[in-house]
């Protein structure tokens, strides 16, 4: 997928990926799609919750050598 | 968004400071218009020194180890991070006279009000928690 920033929140514990991800969503502009990881097991679920409550679409997730990724689009 | 979320913070502890800074910036994270009411030993969680030497519950004192395995943020950066995102934090004027503290004694960014205050912010809350 094509992704205009990935963000490295790796090695974050609860609430810092959240934090991380709204951060860098609001440089983005509509439209455009941000790339997280995480090693944040809880991030598993909070991301997606956070995407609920915030608006902004869950494209995909993924999870490869215990690093959680996650695209998400800017609304 | 128009979700609000109020937060009464009405002890001192370190465990209780996590819950009340993790929730709020999760909230303001999502959108949310978040405030907080200190109160009574809950005002630490606010003090310009207090709140970066918090107390472990008694017989707790292994976990220390365990945040910073885990990686968990400080309380002064919790803190940060909350008014970054916008949190109102809302100091308790009654006690803070009961305790003789001063607006000067917290962080930069208190408001000082009463119930009333609070009240006129929880009115039409969704959500309001107690620690």
């Amino acid at each position: 997928m094509e992704s205009t920033k990935i963000l490295d929140a790796k090695g974050l514990a609860c609430p810092m990926p959240v934090v991380k991800v709204k951060k860098e969503m609001d440089q983005l502009n509509e439209g455009e799609i941000l790339e997280v990881h995480v090693t944040d097991k809880g991030a598993k679920a909070d991301l997606p919750a956070w995407a609920k409550s915030s608006g902004n679409e869950l494209l995909q997730d993924a999870e490869e050598d215990g690093i959680l990724k996650f695209w998400f689009k800017k609304a | 968004m128009s979700n609000k979320v109020a937060i009464i913070a009405a002890n001192g502890g370190l465990f209780d400071a996590y819950k009340v800074y993790n929730l709020a910036t999760a909230a303001a994270a999502g959108g949310s218009e978040v405030a907080i009411f200190f109160t009574f030993e809950g005002l630490q969680l606010i003090h310009k020194d207090g709140h970066k030497q918090l107390p472990m519950p008694e017989g707790a004192e292994q976990m220390q180890e365990g945040f910073q395995k885990a990686n968990v943020p400080g309380i002064d950066e919790l803190v940060t991070t909350a008014q970054e995102l916008g949190v109102k934090f809302i100091g308790c004027q009654m006690t803070m006279d009961v305790m003789g503290l001063e607006k000067e004694d917290f962080v930069d960014g208190v408001e000082v009000g009463g119930a009333a205050s609070f009240l006129d912010f929880a009115n039409d809350a969704n959500t309001t928690l107690t620690f």
